[in-house]
């Protein structure tokens, strides 16, 4: 029997079979062909902007189920899509002047980097249960490999080490979640498995032990606390170009995957209310109250990580409700979006500043004077700052307004206050990143990289023109980004 | 014909010896063997449960989830080996650059 | 394009955002040129200041509502539409007049005495303004708290990075006071907005308050921000700390505006938006305020560094803005509303008088000076008459506020007792021994101290700077009237809808 692959199957996907044709083609020109790594980095940039232009083409499109309903192209992935297309680009030119001048730069970091974008990009496209497990498996394996990629030195081994033993333990709670929730409902396609929990035919328990083991796998991607051990050794040990992609982009994917089955397909299990619940109150404060001990920036922006988790996830608490369900993932979205930016800038000064990989210039005294030499690089790290802590007129303070709504809306007024004292112990830490910059003298000592500096620079601009003029327009796109099957 | 529900006891039984190894255990060698145990218990309640539905795609799934399990031993133990050459020890207790 | 200039020539709008042009302007300059980056300061504000002279020369003083509204949709967010609402009443052009007078002198202040980094400095000033002039200015409430949140900032940078010795520590400080008190309006704004559809102020007083239990919730999340602002005891140990560390201008502002940024949030959501939590909570706040204004007075006495004693007899002078708002009487009110622009100008004043002789002598210990009267004579009288009008001599402008707070509160019948106006008055007179203990130990006795033989008197700038407030403070004190008609028939109309 053969499977016919027809064109709309391949309309459908067309961003990522795009990049996966031109990473495999990459591979094997910078094996035989190119010299300089340099060239590899400008081609894979170059195969983001293609891909990112395919993805807005797919922009307004009715949603598609495609592959035998393996995947689906709808707004919500189109959107993320996207996103993951231009994080893919930053990624990348965030990265190549670090490499090269730290002599760890080899070809194959911007092929597996691609690869690991496709995997992102399919974790938001997600129609099937084989697929999550397969797009969890694509994006993650290629990030265990970049975290070791400053090998042989051991920080860099030890995090890829943690990162591999705990991603894969995660994996299995993920591969048995997925188990029992076929279990309950006797199929692995999403859209049949709305059917089947709607005609009430799903055994709920089963369903309910599976959507939890599910959570718990992807509570690990996306480092909630209490699967976040791994995030400050990682982030830590990692190069800071993929600690600062990993932040930003595998946050993404696990809750394109979360949110997916959550929102659309388990509204059923409501019983997980309390349980997320839990973890975004748990992140959120245990998040913010590590962060305020932390010495080295790497770190420090590693527990905001998590404490960001927890404030998306409090949104998502929302889950169960038919009506905010949509407005959650709209909200979460749009933060999201804020995250990124503010993440990417945050990491892309932490670069500029770290000296020699894993050493000097990673430590939060040496920040100490940068506004006096730099003050276009300082007042982009302030922004970024203030965009965390959620001051006005930064896109953070917009997101976690909309989230706030969301948490309001819903009636868990505790955790909106929970949310709101956490930001408060949070302003503290980030301050003093601030504080240091402007108050304290220093002679930090900042590479000329001009792509990094204009990333930084353009993240910062967007962090604090985007919530003025364009808020709406940004969360008028994220509200039409609705998950839909057909 | 013995039940679904055996099969998934085993299976369950499995997945929490697998998962408590993979917490108690030092060497990296064995927590990595212990996560494949978790993996083989979904392995085995795809199975059950595919033959109890008469569906073919729990089945499919294992297939995945083992080609996807050899991928990561591939990955797994090179980052095994080479943090090996570095410390002359694959013992979890060994890895201490990174505290805050 | 047409949006852009129907925006910017709404003379509202260009009041708040006209000093946006001077942070452009200075961006663009080199940092060396700093004179000429005083003066593009210097004159943004005084323009600024123009313009809302002709804001003032277009209100209608009879007219008690809302005027030269400015009210656009903008954004629209998953059902909700957010306004963007400007608009002006008696209860806020005061404190618009007041904010854009004090910008320019808080500027000039600073000619000699800021040295380092002379365009940050303008630049966050004039951000400030942007920011203070907004707050008094938005009905929408989410607009209302980009703007409230957003003077954080500036000021956080003007204390931590010009400040005093421990800066660092008052600056963190000031902004996690506010931020705590902030964040719970934050989630009271946004229960109102899905409570009533709207974020815009008219709008929901249209529609009437909430009723139940949730009023009652709200006005404490709204207080809890306005409170620590003003700052109320026992929210107000920020406030001795920012006002030390700060630069001269940085506490003329604090002192002048953003303190009255607090009682305007009282006066203009906690009293119309909570009328049945506000006359509940009245007593409560009354007594709070009286433990301020006593507290406030006990506590200056002993001190002696001299910003410290100011920092605190403002706990004190707000205390009595509080009391007159919270009588819930015309007189009251109306007091309260120009006892913040004698704060504001008095200790405005004397904190400008502090910068003065800090400048010169770099201490600010009163036991450092006596005699100053010989060799700085100009200085002394000018610092007598500030000194007399803030402790509220008749015939300046501080007796003519508490004088109208004191009768207010005697009045109230939603206070119901005669002891808060008892102990009030019982700050009156601490002040004046304060004051004038304060201004014995500088000015009078013999010139003992070498370094003070031979202070310079003051300049022609650093008279300037001072003479605006002086005339003020004997306008407002000789001839209050025209002060009081721009804000009766606002007050009035207030009054009417809370306590009918």
């Amino acid at each position: 029997m053969t499977v016919p692959v027809t064109w709309q199957d391949v309309a459908a996907l067309l961003p990522e079979f795009f990049l996966v044709v031109w990473a495999s083609a990459l591979l094997l020109l910078d094996v035989f062909w190119i010299r300089e790594k340099r060239t590899t980095a400008w081609l894979s940039a170059l195969g983001f902007v293609v891909a990112l232009v395919l993805a807005v083409g797919q922009m307004g499109r009715a949603p598609l189920l495609a592959f035998r309903g393996m995947v689906i192209a709808d707004a919500f992935s189109v959107f993320l899509v996207a996103l993951f297309a231009l994080s893919g680009l930053v990624g990348i030119l965030l990265a190549q002047d670090y490499l090269a001048r730290n002599g760890i730069e080899r070809g194959e970091f911007y092929v597996l980097l691609m690869f690991s974008v496709v995997g992102m990009m399919l974790m938001a496209r997600v129609a099937d249960l084989v697929m999550i497990f397969l797009a969890l498996e694509l994006f993650s394996l290629p990030l265990y490999v970049m975290t070791g990629f400053a090998r042989p030195r051991a920080d860099s081994e030890e995090a890829a080490l943690k990162y591999f033993l705990l991603g894969a333990f995660a994996s299995g709670f993920m591969a048995f979640g997925i188990a029992l929730v076929y279990g309950a409902t006797s199929t692995t396609s999403l859209p049949h498995m709305v059917d089947v929990i709607q005609a009430g035919e799903a055994d709920l328990a089963l369903l309910t032990a599976g959507a939890a083991l599910v959570l718990t796998g992807l509570g690990f991607k996306i480092a909630t606390v209490p699967f976040h051990m791994w995030t400050p050794d990682v982030y830590h040990g990692a190069p800071s170009p993929v600690s600062g992609f990993m932040a930003a982009t595998a946050k993404m994917a696990g809750f394109a995957a979360l949110l997916r089955l959550f929102v659309l397909v388990f509204p059923v299990v409501a019983d997980l209310t309390p349980v997320l619940w839990a973890l975004a109150a748990l992140s959120m404060v245990l998040g913010n109250v590590a962060a305020i001990a932390q010495r080295n920036i790497k770190r420090l922006l590693a527990y905001s990580s998590i404490a960001h988790a927890g404030y998306m996830l409090s949104a998502a608490v929302a889950f169960a409700d038919p009506h905010l369900g949509p407005q959650a993932v709209a909200a979460i979205l749009f933060y999201l979006v804020a995250y990124v930016l503010a993440t990417f800038g945050a990491w892309g000064v932490v670069i500029l500043l770290e000296r020699r990989i894993g050493q000097e210039g990673l430590l939060l005294e040496d920040y100490a004077g940068l506004s006096r030499q730099y003050p276009g690089l300082a007042a982009a790290m302030a922004v970024f700052m203030l965009s965390f802590i959620g001051v006005p007129p930064t896109l953070g303070f917009f997101g976690k307004f909309y989230l706030f709504r969301v948490v309001l809306d819903a009636g868990f007024v505790g955790l909106a206050l929970i949310g709101v004292l956490t930001s408060l112990v949070s302003a503290y830490y980030y301050l003093r990143v601030v504080m240091l910059m402007y108050m304290k003298p220093g002679e930090p000592i900042v590479r000329r990289e001009p792509r990094v500096q204009a990333t930084v620079l353009a993240a910062a601009a967007l962090t604090l023109f985007l919530g003025l003029t364009a808020a709406s327009s940004l969360y008028a796109w994220a509200t039409e980004a609705i998950l839909r099957f057909g | 014909m013995v039940p679904t529900s055996f099969y998934i006891f085993l299976a369950a039984l499995l997945f929490t010896i697998g998962a408590v190894a993979v917490l108690v255990r030092r060497n990296t060698l064995i927590i990595y063997m212990a996560v494949e145990l978790m993996l083989n218990s979904a392995n085995l309640a795809f199975v059950a449960f595919a033959r109890q539905f008469g569906d073919i795609s729990g089945q499919l799934f294992v297939f995945f989830v083992i080609t996807i399990a050899a991928a990561e031993v591939a990955v797994g133990l090179a980052l095994i080996v080479t943090i090996f050459h570095t410390k002359h020890s694959v013992d979890i207790d060994a890895m201490h650059e990174l505290k805050g | 394009m047409s949006g852009i200039l129907e925006f910017v020539t709404h003379p509202l709008n260009a009041v708040t955002f006209f000093p946006l042009v001077g942070v452009v302007a200075i961006l663009l300059l080199a940092r060396e040129k700093e004179t000429l980056i005083r003066w593009v300061a210097l004159g943004t504000s005084l323009i600024t200041f123009v313009i809302s002279l002709g804001v003032l020369g277009l209100f209608n003083p009879q007219d008690p509502g809302l005027q030269l509204v400015y009210d656009r949709p903008w954004f629209t967010v998953a059902g909700w539409t957010i306004r963007y609402v400007m608009g002006v009443d008696g209860l806020s052009i005061l404190l618009l007049l007041l904010t854009t007078l004090l910008t320019p002198i808080a500027i000039l202040s600073t000619w000699t005495a800021i040295q380092e980094r002379v365009k940050e400095f303008m630049i966050f000033f004039l951000l400030l303004e942007i920011g203070m002039v907004g707050v008094f200015l938005a009905l929408d409430l989410f607009l209302f708290y980009i703007f409230w949140e957003f003077t954080l900032v500036p000021m956080y940078f003007l204390i931590g990075m010009w400040g005093g010795p421990r800066r660092m520590y008052a600056a963190i400080k000031f902004f996690l006071y506010t931020m705590a008190g902030s964040i719970l309006m934050l989630l009271a704004i946004v229960w109102l907005g899905l409570h009533y559809g709207t974020f815009s102020v008219p709008d929901i007083l249209a529609q009437g308050p909430v009723m139940g239990p949730v009023q009652y919730w709200l006005f404490l999340a709204f207080a809890a921000a306005f409170a620590i602002k003003v700052p109320m005891w026992p929210l107000h140990s920020w406030l001795p700390d920012a006002h030390v560390e700060a630069p001269t201008a940085g506490s003329v502002i604090l002192a002048g505006v953003l303190l009255k940024m607090g009682t305007y949030g009282f006066l203009r959501f906690n009293m119309s938006l909570f009328p049945d939590a506000a006359k509940y909570y009245a007593p409560w706040v009354a007594l709070l305020a009286v433990i301020g204004i006593v507290y406030g007075a006990i506590v200056s006495f002993p001190q002696r560094d001299v910003k410290k004693l100011v920092a605190y007899s403002s706990v004190s002078h707000l205390g009595f803005v509080m009391l007159g708002l919270f009588a819930f009487t015309p007189q009251g009110i109306e007091g309260a509303i120009l006892q913040m622009i004698n704060h504001g100008i008095s200790t405005g004043a004397l904190f400008l008088i502090v910068g003065m002789i800090y400048e010169r002598r770099h201490t600010r210990d009163l036991d450092a000076f006596g005699g100053l009267w010989k060799v700085m004579p100009v200085y002394a009288v000018l610092s007598l008459i500030t000194a007399l009008s803030s402790m509220g001599l008749p015939g300046l402008n501080g007796f003519v506020g508490e004088f109208n707070i004191l009768l207010g509160a005697l009045g109230s019948r939603v206070l119901g007792s005669y002891w808060f106006a008892g102990f009030a008055a019982l700050g009156v007179i601490l002040a004046a021994v304060y004051m004038l203990t304060m201004y014995q130990k500088v000015f009078l006795g013999p010139l003992d101290k070498e370094e003070n033989k031979c202070l310079q008197d003051l300049n022609w700038r650093e008279v300037v700077t001072l003479l605006p407030l002086i005339v003020l403070m004997f306008w407002i004190g000789l001839y209050p009237k025209p002060f009081f008609a721009l804000m009766h028939p606002a007050v009035e109309h207030l009054l009417q809808a809370v306590l009918k």
